[in-house]
């Protein structure tokens, strides 16, 4: 079984540990699998124009060489972990109302996606650069520091069918209405700080090639969760 | 007055001792540096003396680094040695870590064995018996799983074993790659205090001290001693097995060769846990010479004045001077040991290491506070002989002898009762 984790930020946008830290942090911890996938923020409210002004997104004008670091990380993972490295990023709407905020994971991105896009613009160009749509703690969290983003989930009629998968656990918290809704599931760990590394994660039966991993997580088979814990 | 000049006293006898700290540490560190030509002849000579050794790996969770520190004894320049990690249970997080170092080195002898043992009290001990059942060769390395080694090390230690009056080859270790502020103090700690006072008890006291991280010996001379379920429970099996060793007349060796301990993401409960244990721990094997600690710990004996008499201008005065005498003597460590790290290791290998190369000083300004953290744990094991170690709680008894300590009655309770209101809370 692959152990992954494909909800990872760096200081590409609010983690706290540098990119080639946090595939090292990862590598040294024995994964399979990971995804890098720093937050891109809408510029069209209020809260999205703080993470801008505070750079804590990444942008248009600097998301090539964000993709080119990870690719270049990427590779050294592989020779020295034999680590997979997939590039990603965690389109992030948000609003002052937890109903009308949502994440999600864009995997295996190949060219910039803007925040500001409406939903289906933004999950037709992830479906045509063929890369994989996660929704992102879809439902109340238990932290006291974060914010709920419920949007996906209160319209999940009209946008499941563009989910690939939904988190069935983020870091600490367990969704259990997407294991009753019988939902595509994994689970990830919201890395922001080293800590994070102990939490939710998925682990996969298939094998360590990204098409493999992306039909595996699309199907749904051989998917399962783990508490990591030291 | 005549209190204040008491402590005054006291921390000119604490800062006397570590001046002898640091030239112990000076002197070691200079003789490994006049003996470079000599080993490197020794290294390069058809002669060495490199006998097969079985290096014995226990592990337990993930440390700081974990892949990396393995993976440095795959990448020995010695001609045999095996390699043997040993778990208790295949479910560990740091199992996956040593079959993956396993894979990469395929032309390596590396077993990784998962066998439960509960023969004794110390799990460290009970990690290595398995390992040592199987373990091959007549030399055996017990090295701990959070060490980084250079590619030298097993030359540098093993070349003293061709005396066959050596019994045991420990090593000095030092603290690097802190990146958070827990870290930062247990390495402010290894590179002060831990490493300073091996140096002394080897240097002036010719005390036997074995650092457990990196014990190189013989099986015929662990076995004369009654082998490792000789110190199935007790704390300090490293002490007891040096102290050992050298009352059969061997003698222990301190190898100049400085071992890394990687220690990245501690935070500041890690380091308080760390070393209250080895607090008690030195308590219960030391006794009445544990009092040496507290006065061995100078800036805490001059912040005294200002908690127990006044704060004044003199009092202020006092302890800024000492924790400003204390911060300079521990850049000097520092220094000392980067530069014995550039010179011996790093440039031999032909090894970029930022972090080990790194010397950031404002860092050191953070010594003062440690040791006021340090002078304040220093109390807890008069008043406690309870530790909790790898999720087991013992009772510390003499010469760290160790027996079961289950939460029962009110205890048990009381952590009821906590962890309840934590899981309500969170």
């Amino acid at each position: 079984m692959l152990l992954c984790d494909f909800h990872i930020h760096t200081k590409y946008s609010d983690g706290s540990v540098e990119l080639r830290k946090t595939v090292d942090l990862f590598g040294q911890a024995g994964f399979d699998v990971i995804a890098i996938t720093d937050h891109v923020v809408n510029g069209d409210s209020s809260i999205g124009k703080i993470a801008h002004r505070f750079r804590f997104t990444v942008k248009e004008d600097n998301f090539n060489n964000y993709l080119s670091n990870i690719r270049q990380e990427s590779e050294r993972a592989w020779d020295k972990y034999g680590m997979l490295v997939i590039p990603g990023v965690e389109i992030s709407k948000n609003y002052l109302s937890s109903d009308k905020s949502a994440h999600f994971l864009v995997l295996d991105i190949k060219e910039f996606i803007p925040a500001n896009w409406s939903y289906e613009k933004i999950f037709l160009e992830a479906k045509k650069q063929n890369a994989l749509i996660i929704a992102c703690h879809p439902h109340h969290s238990s932290e006291i520091t974060t914010r709920d983003t419920l949007f996906l989930w209160n319209n999940r009629e009209k946008y499941s069918k563009y989910i690939d998968a939904w988190e069935i656990a983020n870091r600490d918290d367990v969704f259990n209405v997407i294991s009753l809704s019988k939902y595509p599931y994994i689970a990830n760990s919201d890395f922001h700080k080293p800590k994070h590394i102990y939490s939710w994660k998925t682990l996969l039966n298939c094998e360590k090639n990204i098409v493999s991993i992306k039909q595996c997580i699309k199907h749904n088979k051989g998917v399962a969760i783990t508490l990591f814990r030291n | 007055m005549t209190l204040f000049l008491i402590f005054v006293c006291l921390t000119a006898i604490g800062l006397i001792a570590y001046g002898f700290q640091i030239l112990s540490i000076r002197s070691k560190l200079k003789a490994t540096n006049i003996k470079i030509k000599e080993a490197r002849q020794f290294l390069t000579s058809s002669e060495s003396f490199c006998p097969p050794v079985s290096i014995i790996k226990p592990l337990k969770g993930l440390d700081d680094n974990l892949f990396d520190n393995l993976e440095s004894f795959c990448l020995q320049d010695y001609p045999e040695y095996e390699i043997i990690f040993s778990l208790q249970d295949c479910n560990d997080p740091a199992y996956k870590v040593a079959r993956k170092v396993k894979e990469k080195h395929p032309d390596k002898d590396i077993s990784v064995i998962t066998e439960r043992c509960n023969i004794g009290l110390n799990p460290k001990v009970n990690n290595l018996i398995p390992a040592y059942k199987i373990a091959k060769y007549e030399h055996i390395l017990i090295s701990d799983s959070n060490v980084l080694v250079s590619s030298n090390y097993l030359k540098e230690i093993t070349k003293h074993m061709k005396d066959p009056s050596v019994g045991l080859v420990s090593n000095m270790i030092h603290g690097t790659s802190e990146r958070t502020f827990g870290s930062i103090l247990e390495n402010l700690h290894l590179n002060s205090f831990i490493i300073g006072s091996v140096c002394l008890l080897d240097k002036y006291l010719r005390m036997p001290c074995v650092i457990g991280k990196s014990m190189l010996m013989r099986k015929k001379d662990l076995e004369f001693i009654g082998g490792l379920k000789a110190v199935k429970d007790v704390l300090a099996e490293d002490y007891i097995i040096g102290k050992r060793i050298h009352e059969m007349g061997k003698k222990v060796i301190l190898s100049t060769h400085l071992i890394r301990n990687v220690n990245e993401y501690w935070g500041i409960k890690k380091f308080i846990n760390r070393h209250t244990r080895w607090g008690k721990l030195r308590w219960k094997i030391g006794g009445i010479s544990y009092i040496s600690e507290l006065i061995g710990n100078p800036v805490f004996m001059s912040f005294l004045p200002l908690i127990l008499l006044e704060v004044s201008k003199i009092t202020l005065f006092f302890a800024m001077f000492v924790s400003f005498v204390k911060i300079l003597g521990d850049i000097y460590i520092g220094k000392l040991i980067q530069k014995q790290i550039k010179t011996t290791q790093l440039i031999k290998q032909k090894i970029t290491d930022s972090d080990a190369l790194t010397f950031n000083p404002f860092r050191y300004f953070l010594s003062p506070l440690k040791d006021i953290i340090i002078g304040i744990i220093w109390f807890i094991p008069l008043v406690s002989n309870k530790v909790v170690w790898r999720g087991n709680r013992y009772k510390i008894g003499k010469d760290s002898q160790l027996s079961l300590c289950p939460d029962t009655g009110i205890l048990l309770w009381k952590y009821r009762l906590l962890n309840a209101l934590k899981t309500r809370f969170a």
